[in-house]
């Protein structure tokens, strides 16, 4: 029974770039190793990009490929069993992070995070996915389904937050609006305070018009390969905004967040959304460029790198933005190698960070970012990705790198000079 | 020894009808394919998906465009030296039979040269092949089969190129058509759906920003 359901199910998600995939496209030629942060960390032959498509792509031969219809044993091609499917749990979940290093680094362009997520989408379908994303996905949903329960507490978290943000701007009039209709832009969060208040700060600061959803903007759904989970998810913001009103959506600091609302929302609803969408990123890209903050980059002195998560830059396409906020706000900015779209994962993305069964496996997988990070001298890591904040901040404490992990928001919020305040040297402690 | 028919036969009708065999194969491919349902990217574009798919295509002769080239620069040279090879074996499969005043002397002798290093890459990647646990656990009977005829083929042309014999002729124009048949079945198909996944991959980084960005990463 299990088995059937995840045959159709990968029946299902078979679409062209998925049949490209699984063809006959890899060429076993074996580039794709070293692009791979768990086999850098493991050496375990099972554990290259190649290897793990390759559980999946000959499930998929055995009933796409002429040859390997009438001689399965000549493409190693094979019929999906239990067991089998048992090890795709690991494989899918565990060992491979959706990150894309192998993609950009295949000289044939073999998407084999396509092949992944198929297997994500049938283990989800035969109810063998990681209970904790199945019911955070759903946790998300039921949110939605309750909200006017869920309301009256978070405004009242909300209020409790306005007073820090008026202290810190030492501003009585300065707010954290919920729900405003009108707002220029509705900011997605995510579930921690450290989402909500900085963002708050230089949306005051720089008198945006701004409101605050009361949803967060993480998708498990995504992470399990269910697009229906995914859609309904998104679906809470889409319709949150449209009956706000806004000119632009604004995700928080949130690596899947990001690519889901701003690329695979569009293609889930059938064309683009309609209202902007951007990561905060762009916004305070355009703050700084724009000088709507007063920013003393003397108040970072420390050395500064920054980690490029997968969904915003290899998936999402931001690369230059967080880094011209940084030379704005940090003194001294060293660049990890490699970067940007060859940046290497961290280790706890998909969803891997919220799953403590594998936590000793996420660790070792880290151990090339620990490296980097390492090389770069740097004591402060920036990331604006909450994934790799929680999975970095474990390697920190694990490799001892003596880091101090923050977003760009927070960053840029130590770099804020009062409007009307001479920019000054602030000694870091 | 071998009539002017059977050579003839050999060297143009068995080609032809090999070459069309492979053009029909490849052609219902393309169909079944193009007929899959494609998630187009619909959101506003950030970058150029023309300049992604041209990146995607033209990545593979830019060494210093992916890590894993970067890295192993010798292994983007054997790929080089395999693939040119490879391709004069092919040319010759034409220029032999239908520009035979093309091949004097010294094209042929160029043409052995540069199918030559393959030959011994043949080697080498079945070496490899053989050697390493992670190639291994990936290869199949087909990329054995795969590499052998290859190297196979790669040496008939040699000898059809430097030997002056008929049979060596015939014996060239017959693993030729034999590879003809054989390819559409055979991961050797991996040209083929480069193209595909060169305009899909490519044309959703340009898209999205991230090509040629890819480029520049150091």
């Amino acid at each position: 029974m299990t088995v059937e359901v995840a045959t159709k199910e990968l029946e299902k998600k078979y679409n062209r770039l998925v049949g490209t995939a699984a063809s006959n496209l890899c060429a076993h030629c074996g580039w794709c190793m070293d692009a791979c942060h768990v086999y850098q960390a493991t050496h375990d032959p099972e554990a290259t990009p190649v290897a793990k498509a390759e559980r999946v792509r000959r499930v998929y031969k055995k009933s796409h490929d002429w040859m390997s219809k009438v001689f399965p044993f000549w493409t190693g091609a094979k019929p999906l069993t239990e067991e089998e499917l048992k090890k795709w749990v690991e494989v899918a979940f565990r060992d491979c992070t959706l990150c894309e290093r192998c993609v950009v680094n295949c000289p044939m362009g073999v998407e084999t995070p396509q092949l992944i997520a198929a297997a994500r989408s049938a283990l989800t379908a035969a109810g063998m996915a990681p209970e904790l994303l199945t019911q955070l996905a759903d946790m998300a949903i039921s949110r939605e389904e309750n909200a006017d329960l869920f309301r009256d507490f978070f405004l009242e978290q909300v209020k409790e937050m306005e007073k820090e943000l008026q202290a810190h701007l030492k501003d009585p009039e300065a707010r954290i609006p919920v729900g405003q209709e009108g707002a220029r832009i509705l900011y997605v969060p995510l579930s921690g305070a450290h989402t909500m208040l900085p963002p708050a700060i230089l949306f005051n600061s720089a008198h945006e018009s701004w409101t605050m959803s009361m949803f967060e903007a993480s998708n498990y759904g995504v992470f399990l390969g269910d697009t229906a989970r995914a859609k309904r998810i998104a679906e809470r913001i889409i319709n949150e905004a449209k009956r706000l009103k806004v000119e632009e959506m604004v995700l928080a600091e949130c690596g899947h967040a990001y690519s889901t609302m701003r690329w695979e929302a569009p293609k889930w609803f059938g064309g683009p959304l309609p209202f902007r969408v951007r990561s905060i990123l762009e916004v305070l890209d355009e703050y700084v460029r724009a000088g709507r903050l007063n920013l003393d980059a003397s108040c970072n002195r420390e050395p500064v790198t920054y980690h490029d998560s997968c969904n915003l830059g290899r998936k999402g396409g931001l690369f230059e933005e967080p880094r011209r906020v940084l030379e704005a706000v940090a003194q001294d900015f060293r660049e990890m190698t490699p970067n940007r779209a060859q940046s290497l994962c961290c280790g706890g993305g998909a969803g891997l960070v919220a799953i403590p069964e594998w936590a000793e496996a996420r660790i070792k997988a880290g151990k090339p970012k620990a490296d980097q990070i390492r090389q770069t001298g740097a004591s402060v890591v920036v990331m604006s990705c909450d994934n790799c904040r929680h999975q970095i901040s474990e390697l920190n404490e694990h490799y001892s790198l003596g880091i101090k992990v923050t977003s760009l928001a927070e960053l840029t919020v130590q770099a804020l000079v009062p409007a009307g305040v001479e920019k000054r040297v602030m000694v870091q402690t | 020894m071998l009539s002017a028919g059977f050579v003839h036969f050999a060297e143009y009708e068995l080609q032809i009808i090999a070459l069309a065999w492979l053009a029909v194969m490849y052609a219902i491919k393309a169909f079944q394919l193009s007929h899959l349902n494609m998630p187009w990217e619909k959101a506003p574009a950030k970058g150029s998906p023309v300049s992604g798919v041209f990146h995607s295509y033209a990545a593979i002769f830019l060494p210093w465009s992916m890590e894993s080239s970067k890295k192993h620069f010798w292994r983007w040279v054997e790929f080089g030296a395999y693939h040119v090879g490879a391709g004069i074996a092919i040319l010759n499969t034409f220029t032999t039979p239908f520009a035979p005043g093309m091949m004097t002397g010294p094209v042929r002798l160029v043409f052995a040269i540069l199918i030559a290093p393959a030959v011994f890459l043949s080697v080498v990647k079945l070496a490899r092949r053989l050697a390493r646990p992670e190639m291994r656990l990936i290869s199949t009977p087909d990329d054995y089969f795969s590499l052998v005829s290859v190297g196979a083929y790669l040496l008939s042309a040699i000898v059809a190129l430097l030997v002056d014999s008929t049979v060596a002729r015939v014996v060239y124009f017959f693993i030729t058509a034999a590879f003809l048949f054989y390819v559409p079945f055979s991961k050797i198909s991996h040209y083929i759906y480069f193209l595909f996944a060169g305009m899909a991959t490519g044309s959703r980084y340009g898209r999205r920003g991230v090509r040629p960005q890819a480029g520049r990463a150091s």
